[in-house]
């Protein structure tokens, strides 16, 4: 049987020392993991400092207030900073680590769709809250739960369960900052997200470890 | 030599180096053969050679869509392609192990 070689082994004489083949398939396989994750560990941290800072912040400055009355004038831009840095550098850290990549791990635009309608939600219960009166609607947590539980509904439906982990651990802090009064539940948001945020950058690192 | 025993389709570092960037990918995903070329940094033409060897091989797949008047090939990891990365990857331990 006449053995062709094939041409696409070309380069050092056609060899390939098995050491280098090693370490080659190990560099590879980590460089991909790290290109390819939407979430690296490095944003979760970085956001989970910045949620600690702004939430425990604006807690430091409204715990003394009684009655409270919520975030000052000088609090709100930095939560509103906050919210739209953390939202950008997500969505483009994500966009980057996705760009060509299609199939399974995509989120349809239905579930995006049904996960920004659950912030709505969450607003518009806030605001109907506080304005009945109830004092929940003044409570920082309150408006994690329903985004928190529909996320985590979208992953379960979907078999990620690390993610619905994530989102079922930030309902959790939406309930827990119930307990804690007005002032308390920046802290218990601040704390808590930042937890769940170290949380899951622990979850990837093990994976891409793995 | 022992390291004959390992898949001489895999075994060529620009192949192991496009299948194991694929196998990063979770199950049921693809990808754009523009991705996929960055990531690597090789010429189209290049990788287009070692793309079909590989799905000669049963070990990739390839699909054309089009986006609009656009054309986008995109590429994914088989289950034959995974289970030969694996024992690749098996045979090569194997291998080290007893250097």
């Amino acid at each position: 049987m006449n053995h062709t070689p094939d041409p696409t082994t070309a380069g050092n004489g056609g060899y390939f020392d098995p050491r280098e083949a090693a370490a080659l398939l190990d560099q590879t396989t980590q460089q991909a993991r790290r290109q390819l994750q939407p979430s690296p560990p490095w944003l979760l941290v970085i956001r989970a400092v910045m949620v600690l800072a702004a939430c425990g912040g604006i807690w430091l400055s409204v715990r003394g207030q009684h009655p409270y009355r919520g975030p000052t004038t000088a609090d709100i831009p930095i939560l509103v900073a906050f919210i739209v840095i953390n939202f950008a550098a997500t969505v483009a850290v994500r966009k980057r680590a996705t760009a060509g990549v299609l199939g399974r791990s995509q989120l349809r635009p239905a579930e995006i769709a049904v996960a920004a309608l659950a912030w709505v939600a969450a607003a518009v219960l806030l605001a109907a809250l506080a304005a009945s009166g109830v004092s929940y609607g003044h409570y920082a947590t309150t408006v994690l739960i329903i985004p928190g539980l529909a996320w985590a509904a979208i992953t379960a439906a979907r078999a990620w369960w690390r993610s619905c982990a994530v989102g079922l651990a930030v309902a959790i802090v939406g309930v827990v900052g119930l307990f804690a009064g007005p002032a308390g539940s920046w802290a218990v948001a601040g704390i808590g997200l930042c937890l769940v945020l170290l949380g899951y950058a622990a979850a990837v690192t093990r994976q891409q470890r793995a | 030599m022992a390291d004959d025993t390992l898949n001489p389709v895999i075994h060529v570092p620009t192949r192991l180096k496009i299948v194991a960037t694929l196998a990063a990918l979770p199950d049921g995903d693809a990808l754009s053969f523009t991705r996929l070329q960055d990531m690597i940094g090789l010429t189209p033409g290049n990788l287009i050679i070692h793309l079909r060897r590989l799905e000669e091989a049963g070990y990739i797949s390839s699909e054309k869509t089009k986006n609009g008047t656009t054309p986008k090939t995109t590429v994914a990891l088989t289950k034959s392609g995974r289970e030969a990365l694996d024992a690749y990857t098996q045979a090569l331990r194997d291998l080290l192990g007893g250097l």
